[in-house]
C-alpha cells in the first residue's frame, strides 16, 4: 500500500518535475513563463500517440516527429506571441496574455480536431505497465523507468548548461546587454531555447501518454503542476523542480488516500502558497532571488 | 479640442472654457442616463434579464481593469473571487435566511479576504507567479464548490435564490436591473476618482517603472494589494447580483473560461482605460448575437481574439485614437499663485560611515565614507566602476550593503527598504531619466509627492474635502516646481515626448516634491547641452541654497568645481582624498587614478557599477 503511493507519486511527480524542467528551458533567456507549456506537453502526447495508434509508426519515429514538430510550434510561439511584445516593452505583462491565448488556440483547436476521448498508450516494449509481481503492490516496469529517465534527464539537463552553448544561454539570462557584448545573439539562444523546450515538452508528453493517457485535458493540469513544481523548486534550478514535482506528487497522492482526489489541487495551492510565504525564491536558490 | 473662444467678451477665457466643460460633462450625463434607461423600456423579461448580467459583469470588469490595467497584475481568477460572492450570498439567503444587502456585504467580505490570504504571498514575486497562483486558485475553488457538499450543495448547486427585498417587498427584475445599474455607476466613478489620485499614479508607477514608484516612497507591495483588494472587492459584490440575477447557481457557472473571459472583456474594451471595461462588457453582450452560429467555437475565438488584439490593438477599443477628439478637455486650471519653492522638510546632514558591498564576489565597494552638510552640495567623483552609483543605491536603499552605516540626521537608512527611505526625505534621479513616458508632465511631478498626500482611499473614493485639497496643493506644487526646472509649459505633455534634458529636469521636479532633506543626483549633467548644463548648475546651487542636502555624482569636473563645497573621490571601491574641490583635484593621487596621469599608465577600470 505505502510502496504503491510512492511509486505512483514520484511517477506522477517526475513528470511535474519535468514540465518544471520545460519552463526552465524557455524561461532562462527571455524571462517569460510560457502559459501553453501544458499545451505543448500535450501535443507531444497526442501527437506521438496518434502516429503510434491510427498511423502504426514505430514508437521511436514517432517521439521523434512529435519533438521535432512541437519544437517547431514552440518556435513560431516565441516569434509570433513572445518577441514582438518584449520588443515594444521589456517590461509589460502582455506576454502573459498572449502565451494564455496560444494555449487557449492550441487546447480548442486539437479538442475540435481529435475529439476529446483519450487515447490509451502502451507503454514501449519491454516495459510494461501492468503490475509487477512484487508482493501485494501494483508498481510496474514503465513507472519504475519513467522515474530513472527523469532523473537521467535532469542530470542531462544540467549537463547541458554546462556546455559553451549552455553557458551562453546563461549569460544571456543573466545579463542580455553584457552577452550580446561578448559576441552572444540573445535573439538566437531565446529562439533555440524556446525550440529546446517545445521538443522538452513533447517528450515529456510522451512519457506521461501510458500513464496518464493522452487527452486534450492534460494541458491544463500539468501547466498549474508544472508551475507549482517550478515555483516550489526555485525558477530556474532543475534539481529544485524535480525535487518539487516528487514532492507535489507524494503531497498529492497521500492527500488523494485521506482526503478525496477532488482537493489535490487545494493541497497544493497551500503547499505553494506555504513556500512562497517562507521562502519566495523557492526550496533551492534560484534567478528570482538575484533579481532584486 | 475644447477652445472655446469667449462667448461673452466680458467672460476671462478659462471660465468660458469652464462652462465649455461642465456643459460638455451635462450632456455626457445625460446620455448616460438615457442609454442606463434603455432596457427599461425594452419590450418582455429578456432584455431587462441580460442586462442585469450585463451590469454585473461590468462591475468584475471595472475591478479588473483596476488589477491589471492600472496596477498590471494580470488575474486569471477573477471568476473564483465572482464564485465566492455568489456561493456566500446565496448560501446565506437560502440556508441561513438573511437578508440580500446584509449577505452581499458578506459576500463581498470573503471574496476580498480569502482573496488576499491567496494572493499575499505572489504579490511579492514576479507578475506571473500572481497570474498562475490565481488560475490555480480558480481551479481550487470550482474544486471545492463541487467537493465540498455539506456547505455548497456539491455539483447541483444552490436553487431557488430569492430576490432581494426592500421592507418585506422583493423587488422586481426592474428594479433589481436599476440598483446594478446604480452599482456600476457608483463603481465608475469611484474607479475614476482613484485612478485619478494619487493611487491610480502609484499604480501605472509600480506596473510601468517599479524603480521609480519606489524612489518616490511608493511601496509596491501596498499599492498592488490595493488595487486587488478594489477589484476582490467589485467582484464580491458582483457575484452577489449574479446569484440573485440567475436564481440558480452551479459549480459549473464559473469554470476557468468565466475568469478568462473577463480578461477578454477588458482587453477588448482597454487595458488601463477608463471606459475600457464598459466597453468591453457592451461588445460582448452583443457579440454572441453575431457569433450564433459559431458558438461551439466560442473559446477558440477567444484566443485568436486576445493573442490578435494584444498583437496589433493592445490598447483595445476604448485607446483607439479616433476617440481623442471626444475626450473632455481637463477644466482649466488657474496659474500658480508665485510663491518661494518650499523648503525641505528638515535639514538634515549625511553620514555614510565604512560602507562596503560584493557582487557575488567582486568588490563594488570596499569601504566607503562621507559627510555631506546640510544647505551644501557634495560631490562624489571617480573613475566608471569605483563605486559611485552603487553608493548611491545603498544610501537610498535600491541596495542593502554588506556593513557599513548610512545615517540621515537621527535616522539610521541601512536595512530599511528604498520607499522607506523615500519617506524619510531622500529623493533621487537615475542615470538614465526613469519617467512614465505616458503620463504627464505634471503627473510625474505629483507621483513624487504622493507620500506628501494626506486622503486616505476612502476619502478619494468619496470626494470628501480632503482629496480635493490634496489634488489642489498637489498640483499647485508640482507647477511650482515645473517653473523651478523652467519647464511649467510643458505640464500637460506626455513626459516620454520631452527632449531628454528636459526628461532629466522633470525627474529632479519629481525627486524634490516630496520636500526631501536630501537629494541624490546620478550623473545629471550626462548628455547636456553647454546652455543645460549651466542651467543645471544654477538650479543645484538654489536647491542646496533652500538647506537641502545634495549628493551628487558627477564626470563633469568643472560643473563641480563650480557648485559643491566638498568633494569625495572614489577609486575601486575606496576613498582616494577628501576634501573642497580645491583641494582635491590637486591631490597627486587623484590625478594619478582619475585623469590617469603620471607613467602613462592609466588605473582607470572599465566596470560597470
Amino acid at each position: 500500500m505505502v510502496l504503491d503511493l510512492v511509486v505512483s507519486g514520484l511517477t506522477a511527480g517526475s513528470l511535474y518535475g519535468l514540465v518544471a524542467v520545460g519552463f526552465n528551458i524557455l524561461y532562462r533567456p527571455t524571462k517569460v513563463f510560457n502559459f501553453a507549456q501544458g499545451d505543448l506537453v500535450m501535443l507531444g502526447a497526442m501527437g506521438a500517440a496518434l502516429l503510434m495508434a491510427r498511423a502504426h509508426w514505430h514508437w521511436t519515429f514517432a517521439l521523434l516527429a512529435a519533438c521535432a514538430a512541437v519544437g517547431a510550434l514552440a518556435w513560431i510561439e516565441e516569434r509570433v506571441a513572445v518577441t514582438t511584445v518584449l520588443a515594444r516593452s521589456s517590461s509589460g505583462t502582455a506576454w502573459i496574455i498572449t502565451t494564455l491565448a496560444v494555449s487557449m488556440i492550441i487546447a480548442n483547436l486539437v479538442g475540435k480536431l481529435l475529439g476529446a476521448e483519450p487515447i490509451i498508450v502502451p507503454a514501449p516494449w519491454p516495459l510494461s505497465t501492468d503490475a509487477l509481481p512484487i508482493a501485494g503492490a501494483s508498481v510496474s516496469s514503465y513507472q519504475l523507468a519513467l522515474i530513472a529517465l527523469a532523473l537521467v534527464l535532469v542530470v542531462a539537463i544540467e549537463r547541458m548548461y554546462r556546455s559553451l552553448w549552455g553557458k551562453a544561454a546563461l549569460a544571456v539570462a543573466e545579463d542580455r546587454d553584457a552577452a550580446l557584448l561578448r559576441g552572444i545573439d540573445p535573439a538566437a539562444i531565446s529562439r533555440w531555447s524556446w525550440a529546446l523546450g517545445g521538443a522538452f515538452a513533447a517528450l515529456t508528453g510522451y512519457m506521461a501518454a501510458p500513464v496518464l493517457s493522452a487527452s486534450t485535458t492534460l494541458g491544463g493540469a500539468l501547466l498549474l503542476k508544472g508551475f507549482a513544481a517550478a515555483a516550489i523548486g526555485g525558477l530556474g534550478s532543475n534539481r529544485g523542480a524535480l525535487i518539487a514535482g516528487w514532492i507535489i506528487g507524494l503531497t498529492e497522492a497521500s492527500a488523494a488516500l485521506l482526503l478525496s482526489p477532488g482537493y489535490q489541487n487545494a493541497v497544493m495551492l497551500l503547499v505553494v502558497l506555504t513556500v512562497l510565504l517562507v521562502r519566495p525564491g523557492g526550496i533551492v536558490s534560484s534567478l528570482e532571488a538575484r533579481t532584486v | 479640442m475644447d477652445q472655446t473662444p469667449a462667448l461673452n467678451p466680458t467672460t476671462p477665457p478659462a471660465a468660458a472654457h469652464a462652462t465649455a466643460w461642465h456643459r460638455h460633462a451635462a450632456l455626457g450625463w445625460t446620455l448616460l442616463l438615457v442609454a442606463l434607461a434603455l432596457p427599461l423600456a425594452a419590450p418582455g423579461t429578456f432584455t431587462l434579464f441580460l442586462a442585469t448580467q450585463a451590469g454585473a459583469m461590468m462591475l468584475v470588469a471595472i475591478g479588473l481593469n483596476v488589477l491589471t490595467g492600472y496596477a498590471g497584475l494580470v488575474s486569471l481568477g477573477h471568476g473564483a473571487l465572482v464564485a465566492l460572492g455568489s456561493y456566500t450570498t446565496a448560501l446565506l439567503m437560502v440556508d441561513a435566511h438573511w437578508s440580500f444587502w446584509s449577505a452581499a456585504l458578506a459576500g463581498m467580505a470573503v471574496a476580498s479576504v480569502s482573496g488576499l490570504v491567496m494572493a499575499l504571498p505572489a504579490l511579492r514575486l514576479s507578475s506571473w507567479y500572481f497570474a498562475l497562483v490565481t488560475l490555480t486558485f480558480s481551479q481550487v475553488v470550482t474544486d471545492l464548490a463541487v467537493e465540498w457538499r455539506g456547505l455548497t450543495h456539491g455539483f447541483s448547486g444552490v436553487v431557488g435564490i430569492p430576490p432581494p427585498s426592500i421592507a418585506g417587498r422583493p423587488l422586481t427584475p426592474a428594479e433589481v436591473y436599476v440598483t446594478v445599474a446604480l452599482c456600476v455607476v457608483l463603481a465608475f466613478i469611484v474607479v475614476r476618482r482613484l485612478v485619478a489620485s494619487r493611487f491610480g499614479r502609484s499604480m501605472v508607477a509600480a506596473r510601468d517603472n517599479p524603480l521609480a514608484a519606489s524612489a518616490s516612497g511608493i511601496s509596491l507591495w501596498r499599492i498592488k494589494l490595493f488595487a486587488f483588494f478594489v477589484s476582490a472587492l467589485l467582484a464580491g459584490l458582483a457575484g452577489a447580483f449574479f446569484a440573485v440575477q440567475k436564481t440558480v447557481i452551479t459549480p459549473e457557472d464559473f469554470g476557468t473560461d468565466f475568469s478568462i473571459f473577463f480578461l477578454l472583456m477588458i482587453v477588448v474594451g482597454g487595458l488601463g482605460r477608463l471606459w475600457g471595461p464598459v466597453v468591453g462588457t457592451l461588445i460582448f453582450f452583443l457579440l454572441p448575437e453575431l457569433l450564433g452560429p459559431l458558438q461551439s467555437w466560442r473559446v477558440l475565438v477567444y484566443g485568436v481574439a486576445l493573442l490578435t488584439l494584444m498583437l496589433y490593438a493592445p490598447h483595445g477599443v476604448a485607446g483607439m485614437t479616433l476617440w481623442r477628439r471626444w475626450r473632455a478637455a481637463a477644466p482649466p486650471r488657474d496659474a500658480p499663485a508665485a510663491r518661494d519653492l518650499d523648503p525641505p522638510r528638515a535639514a538634515l546632514a549625511l553620514h555614510i560611515d565604512a560602507i562596503a558591498k560584493q557582487f557575488d564576489g567582486v568588490v563594488a565597494l570596499e569601504c566607503c565614507s562621507l559627510v555631506a552638510q546640510p544647505g551644501a552640495t557634495h560631490a562624489l567623483v571617480g573613475p566608471n566602476g569605483s563605486g559611485k552609483t552603487t553608493t548611491l543605491n545603498v544610501v537610498s536603499g535600491f541596495i542593502a550593503a554588506d556593513s557599513g552605516r548610512v545615517r540621515l540626521g537621527d535616522h539610521d537608512l541601512a536595512g530599511r527598504p528604498a520607499h522607506a527611505i523615500a519617506r524619510l526625505g531622500v529623493g533621487r534621479t537615475f542615470q538614465t531619466p526613469k519617467l512614465l513616458g505616458e503620463m504627464s508632465v505634471l503627473d510625474n511631478v505629483r507621483l513624487g509627492g504622493a507620500a506628501a498626500e494626506r486622503a486616505t482611499a476612502l476619502e478619494v473614493a468619496l470626494g470628501l474635502p480632503r482629496s480635493a485639497r490634496d489634488a489642489r496643493d498637489g498640483t499647485a506644487a508640482a507647477l511650482q516646481l515645473l517653473r523651478f526646472v523652467g519647464l511649467d509649459a510643458r505640464a500637460d505633455d506626455a513626459a516620454g515626448a520631452l527632449p531628454h534634458g528636459q526628461q532629466r529636469l522633470v525627474e529632479i521636479a519629481r525627486a524634490l516634491a516630496s520636500r526631501p532633506s536630501l537629494l541624490l543626483l546620478d550623473e545629471p549633467a550626462a548628455g547636456l547641452s553647454m546652455d543645460e548644463l549651466d542651467r543645471l548648475g544654477t538650479l543645484i546651487e538654489s536647491i542646496a541654497a533652500r538647506g537641502t542636502t545634495v549628493l551628487i555624482v558627477e564626470h563633469h569636473l568643472e560643473l563641480i568645481a563650480r557648485i559643491s563645497r566638498s568633494v569625495t573621490v572614489l577609486d575601486r571601491g575606496r576613498v582616494l582624498a577628501a576634501g573642497t574641490p580645491d583641494e582635491v583635484f590637486r591631490h597627486p593621487d587623484v590625478e594619478r587614478a582619475y585623469m590617469g596621469r603620471e607613467g602613462g599608465r592609466p588605473t582607470m577600470k572599465r566596470r560597470s557599477s
